[in-house]
């Protein structure tokens, strides 16, 4: 037990004491018994108080720490640290939260606002009192990490790494690296295509020898914890063999006819069944896609040498000590009947026009055969919705829309291009493009939320209207030749299982969760587990590559001394009482019990490094086996009888 | 540099003590490299410490940005030099060298402890440049509440000599004569992270700012909103009435090439957003009203946010503001073209006024460098040499740039800039290994 518990009530500003009157506070807890210091201070966390409290611990020998403030994910290491310089364990320190769970929650009701903050807090001189002096548990780390996606925000992580002498394994689904990027035309800020950025960033990833890439990869599963994961995967086979000649592939595929279609060209075109994706795609290794290829073609004999039909999935265990992931996004598919999507060959997606584009090595821009002049954009569709789950803004799609448009415009100079928008969010000095735009003579109109244009199909013909708000609400018909609705980002489809395998929450818009969305926008809640580019939400290229070197700077920070310091707050069996029920074992979400055989009984252990000491274990325990160290049983009891003033 | 033994060595130099200067010392801290933060004000925190809550998730941001700031003082691998300013670097083969002055604060940092009895006692009063002007302080004075280091210093073109402060002192801190003090440093690289400078709202004439009162700028109501608040609520500067319908003038300073700055500030949306659902909760009976061009709400959570606040009863309305004229009673009558209602000139009276001022370039820096010249871009903001691949390189070997440094960005882009250039130094200082 305790005998000289010092406690400090802040007033945060005025956070805390606009509602809680912490005079009143420190008036009643002075009165407890083994409380030898009471003070209230402005700001607990400023540095001159917390030299302060320091100076306090080491004049008065306190042995026991209690700042009633804030939420301890703000300053709980902030006073666990004052305490270690102060020579007193940090784990004798309790912080109570009487701001989120005091004075915000109560900001209708001062008395009780000030009586909750003390019981709260003579809850946390008791836990205080029964507090034990803990170490960290110090546990070995990988200098390796996993980049799961290798598209432009994955290769560029992957890069970074390998150059300050990371291990990295990069591991791509598809069969070729690069990503959406490489589905993009010139790029916003420079005229520079996709696909030489990404052939600039797979030179250096190829030169280096600390990088391992796997295509046609899956991540199965992951176990271990932060320091030492073991990420399981199956390395699907590409069916080609390793020795095979360009010359012979090239003829190989030449024999093909175009039967499917072409994902990778939002099916605007077909492809064959043995295929690259793009004409310079990387690796220049073609794939079989097995599904589509007659394997009993005379083609699988003629070109024996190339061919291997047999190859099977490999699995593989990777050992890291960290992960990244760098999945990507979906571009939004409009629902059926959507703006008339489908309905007329005419009206397309963003991404299919960015193919388009791409595909048209006409001088003037042909589609379908024909010669187009006139372009409807009509912008946030699948974004910025009044409801349902697209009610997030995708950030790129104004700029975007912007660059392709007057660049496409600068090359064919006959072209208007028609922009039917709600807001531009040409953010920065993006805003240039914006204003080029408009010197360059495009049109812009604008529409209200609740009141999108109309597309409709007659004859063959696609009509737009729009009740402009530029314009008075004049009603605007177009007959464009072609439509663009300006779709934006979206969460993968497969993100649900890399979330499922990693544990990463996802947000109300699907998009993977950041640790802390102001600070913290590359760590998830998950120890050793990072998110880069597009899947943790919309972002532009550099925006992503952004996102990417911040990514590889934690992953490195954690990982390059060799050694993780891990909280000591962790489940703990006793094994002369536990009987091995083996109830706890299924109610793990870490698989962090095992069984071990004790003197003849089987009976469950924790294994330290994988318990992250949720607690879940404790109340289905029969005979009261299992306690958290730092919040025991005994603990928790005398809290709760401190708060209901219970002798 | 002749006397080779006074010279101070690091492995990074990082510029400016702003959420991104700590964050990026920070990640190359951890790295384990050795860091000398300069910062030329008397604190670190830059603008963010000064902020009331913060878009879209409105944490307060003192304290979220308390707990970094701490940090980087704890932080065994990073040595801070607060109230300095850079003299010159200069290249020297792998490495550069220079000059820092530490200006002299004539209290000693050491033995101050930040008690504010020489406040009380100082007989001078002037603006608050923490507060934005909005109330005094005096010409000793702790810079603010949070300051980090909270030490007192002596504003000396203020300052009467009376000596009042030196004899109230009980820690004996104060120091006339303090000189300045001569730094000579030699570091293998230089991050650049000295944030923006703030449009100067007096510029935009035709608003009034400076001569009518009850037009303030967006960081002065950003210092009525904050926790601490020096009126602790928010106040007519005129009268000190609390006011009930006020008006947000957005792209005050930006999108305009009038003033010169064409580009958009990419902030001042969402901040004056999250000001009016501040205010609505701070002045429950008041109407705001948002004049924009549009509402650049791009962020993640943010057009969430944004539709929020309009279900909110916040009043949005397009059209930018082509002058304001105060009324006899401090009233401000703006005019504008309501562009949404077939663009006609309209009048509209409110009794409060908001400039959402944008950002500037803080570009300064560039001329401490001697031999190699530090590129600007078109809009005079450090230019990025290589933006999409390697977003922190200049046009200096060795010398990166990280935050508002380099364009106008929000916190969340801040920290994603600053661990984007922690880890292009790592690999700099690697590639010379
Ligand atoms: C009114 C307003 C409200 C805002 N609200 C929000 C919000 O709610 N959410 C949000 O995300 N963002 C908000 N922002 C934006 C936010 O303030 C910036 O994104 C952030 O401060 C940028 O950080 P920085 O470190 O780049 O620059 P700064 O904060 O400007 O820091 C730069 C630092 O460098 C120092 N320095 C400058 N020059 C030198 C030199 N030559 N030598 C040494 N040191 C130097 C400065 O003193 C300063 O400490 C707001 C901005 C304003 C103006
Ligand atoms: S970036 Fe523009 S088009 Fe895209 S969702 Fe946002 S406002 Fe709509
Ligand atoms: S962010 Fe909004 S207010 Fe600021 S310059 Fe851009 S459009 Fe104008």
């Amino acid at each position: 037990m305790k005998e000289k518990i010092g406690v400090y009530i802040c007033h945060c500003g005025s956070n805390i004491s606009d509602y809680v009157d912490v005079d009143k506070v420190r008036d009643e807890i002075e009165k407890i018994n083994g409380v030898v210091l009471s003070k209230t201070t402005m700001f607990a966390c400023a540095d001159s108080t917390q030299r302060e409290i320091k100076e306090d611990i080491e004049k008065n020998k306190l042995d026991g720490l209690v700042v009633a403030s804030c939420s301890p994910t703000l300053h709980l290491p902030t006073f666990r640290n004052v305490a270690l310089r102060a020579g007193l364990n940090p784990y004798n320190y309790i912080q109570v939260n009487i701001r989120e769970q005091g004075s915000w929650a109560h900001s209708d009701d001062k008395v009780g606002a000030t009586d909750k903050a003390i019981q709260m807090i003579k809850a946390g001189i008791t836990k205080t009192f029964h507090s034990k002096a803990l170490e960290p548990i110090k546990i070995s780390a990988l200098n390796s990490v996993a980049i799961i996606g290798a598209g432009i925000a994955g290769l560029r992580a992957a890069r970074e790494l390998a150059e300050v002498g990371t291990k990295v394994y990069l591991i791509e689904k598809d069969s070729f690296v690069g990503g959406r990027v490489s589905q993009w035309g010139k790029m916003c800020s420079e005229r520079r295509a996709g696909e030489s950025l990404i052939r600039r960033l797979y030179k250096k990833v190829e030169e280096e020898d600390n990088i391992d890439l796997f295509l046609n990869t899956e991540i199965k599963k992951i176990s271990g914890n932060v320091g030492n994961f073991i990420l399981e995967v199956d390395v699907h086979p590409r069916y080609i063999k390793d020795n095979a000649k360009k010359e012979r592939l090239d003829k190989l595929i030449e024999e093909l006819d175009p039967v499917v279609n072409d994902e990778y060209n939002f099916n605007i075109v077909k492809r064959k069944a043995i295929y690259k994706n793009y004409e310079v795609a990387i690796p220049d290794i073609p794939v079989i896609d097995l599904g589509a290829f007659d394997q009993k073609s005379v083609l699988v004999e003629k070109y024996k040498d190339c061919i291997d039909l047999n190859q099977k999935t490999e699995k593989k265990e990777l050992n890291i000590g960290a992960v990244i992931v760098s999945t990507g996004f979906d571009p939004y598919e409009p629902e059926k009947g959507e703006y008339s999507y489908k309905e007329n060959e005419s009206i397309v997606t963003f991404q299919e026009f960015e193919r388009i584009i791409e595909l048209n090595h006409d001088k003037e821009f042909i589609y379908k055969g024909k010669n187009i002049k006139n372009i409807a954009y009509i912008y946030c569709v699948g974004s910025c919705a009044e409801s349902g789950e697209n009610q997030y803004c995708s950030r790129i799609c104004c700029t975007r829309t912007i660059a392709v448009s007057t660049h496409l415009k600068e090359d064919n100079p006959e072209i208007q291009n028609y922009h039917l928008y709600r807001q531009i969010r040409t953010y920065g000095k993006q805003e240039i493009m914006f204003d080029d735009a408009l010197k360059g003579g495009d049109i812009f109109m604008k529409f209200d939320d609740d009141d999108p244009p109309i597309v409709k199909v007659d004859n063959g013909k696609t009509i737009v209207t729009i009740n402009d708000l530029l314009t008075d609400k004049e009603t605007i018909e177009l007959e464009p030749d072609l439509t663009v609705l300006v779709t934006g980002m979206k969460s993968r489809k497969d993100s649900k299982d890399i979330s499922k395998i990693l544990k990463i929450p996802v947000g109300r818009d699907k998009f993977f969760n950041e640790a802390h969305p102001k600070l913290r926008p590359v760590e998830t809640v998950i120890d050793g587990v990072f998110i880069a580019g597009a899947c943790q939400g919309p972002k532009s290229i550099s925006e992503s590559i952004k996102s990417a070197l911040s990514a590889a700077s934690k992953a490195y920070s954690l990982i390059n001394k060799g050694e993780i310091e891990l909280e000591p707050t962790l489940a703990k069996i006793d094994s002369k009482v536990c009987d091995g029920c083996g109830e706890c074992f299924d109610v793990c979400p870490f698989n962090a019990i095992i069984k071990v055989e004790n003197q003849d009984k089987i009976i469950a252990e924790i294994n330290e490094s994988s318990c992250k000491g949720c607690g879940i274990c404790t109340p289905v325990c029969a005979v009261d086996a299992i306690d958290i160290i730092g919040y025991t049983n005994n603990e928790i009891k005398g809290m709760i009888d401190s708060l209901l003033d219970v002798e | 540099m002749d006397n080779q033994d006074k010279v101070q060595k690091f492995d990074v130099m990082v510029i400016g003590g702003g959420i991104a200067g700590e964050e990026a010392a920070l990640n190359l801290a951890k790295m384990g490299f050795k860091i000398i933060l300069v910062e030329k004000d008397y604190s670190i925190g830059g603008k963010m410490v000064h902020l009331s809550k913060v878009f879209p998730t409105l944490d307060c941001s003192a304290c979220i940005t308390t707990p970094k700031m701490s940090e980087t003082t704890r932080e065994p691998n990073i040595t801070i030099k607060t109230y300095s300013e850079i003299k010159e670097i200069e290249k020297s083969g792998n490495h550069f060298i220079g000059k820092i002055i530490k200006k002299p604060r004539f209290v000693d940092e050491d033995t101050c402890t930040g008690c504010q009895l020489c406040e009380d006692v100082c007989p001078v009063s002037v603006d608050d440049q923490y507060q934005y002007d909005l109330v005094g302080r005096k010409a000793i004075y702790i810079p603010f509440a949070i300051a980090l280091p909270k030490v007192a210093a002596i504003d000396l073109d203020n300052c009467i000599l009376c000596g009042a402060c030196e004899k109230v002192c009980p820690a004996n801190s104060i120091d006339f004569t303090e000189k300045p003090e001569e730094i000579l440093f030699e570091v293998t690289s230089v991050l650049i992270a000295t944030g923006f400078n703030l449009f100067d709202a007096g510029k935009k004439v035709e608003y009034g700012y400076g001569r009518y009162k009850n037009v303030i700028h967006a960081m002065q109501m950003e210092r009525q909103l904050v926790p601490t608040r020096p009126f602790n609520t928010v106040l007519r500067p005129k009268d000190g009435k609390s006011p009930d319908n006020i008006a947000y003038v957005l792209c005050t300073g930006s999108r305009d090439k009038s003033v010169g700055n064409p580009i958009c500030s990419q902030i001042c949306c969402m901040y004056s957003i999250k000001q009016a659902q501040l205010l609505m909760g701070a002045l429950p009976m008041a109407d705001v009203t948002i004049y924009y061009i549009d509402i650049r709400a791009y962020g993640k959570g943010f057009q969430e946010f944004y539709q929020q606040t309009k279900d909110m009863d916040v009043e949005f309305v397009k059209g930018k503001i082509a002058k304001i004229e105060e009324k006899e009673d401090g009233n401000l009558e703006l005019f504008y073209e309501d562009i949404e209602n077939g663009g006609k000139v309209k009048t509209a009276e409110h009794d409060m006024v908001v400039l959402a001022v944008g950002l500037l370039p803080n570009n300064e820096i560039a001329s401490v460098f001697k031999d190699e010249e530090l590129e600007l871009d078109p809009f005079n903001y450090i230019k990025q040499k290589d933006k999409l691949i390697n977003p922190a390189l200049t046009s200096i070997d060795g010398v990166f740039v990280a935050g508002t440094a380099a364009s106008p960005m929000d916190i969340p882009d801040t920290i994603l800039s600053a661990g984007a250039a922690s880890a292009e130094v790592a690999g700099y200082i690697r590639s010379l290994k």
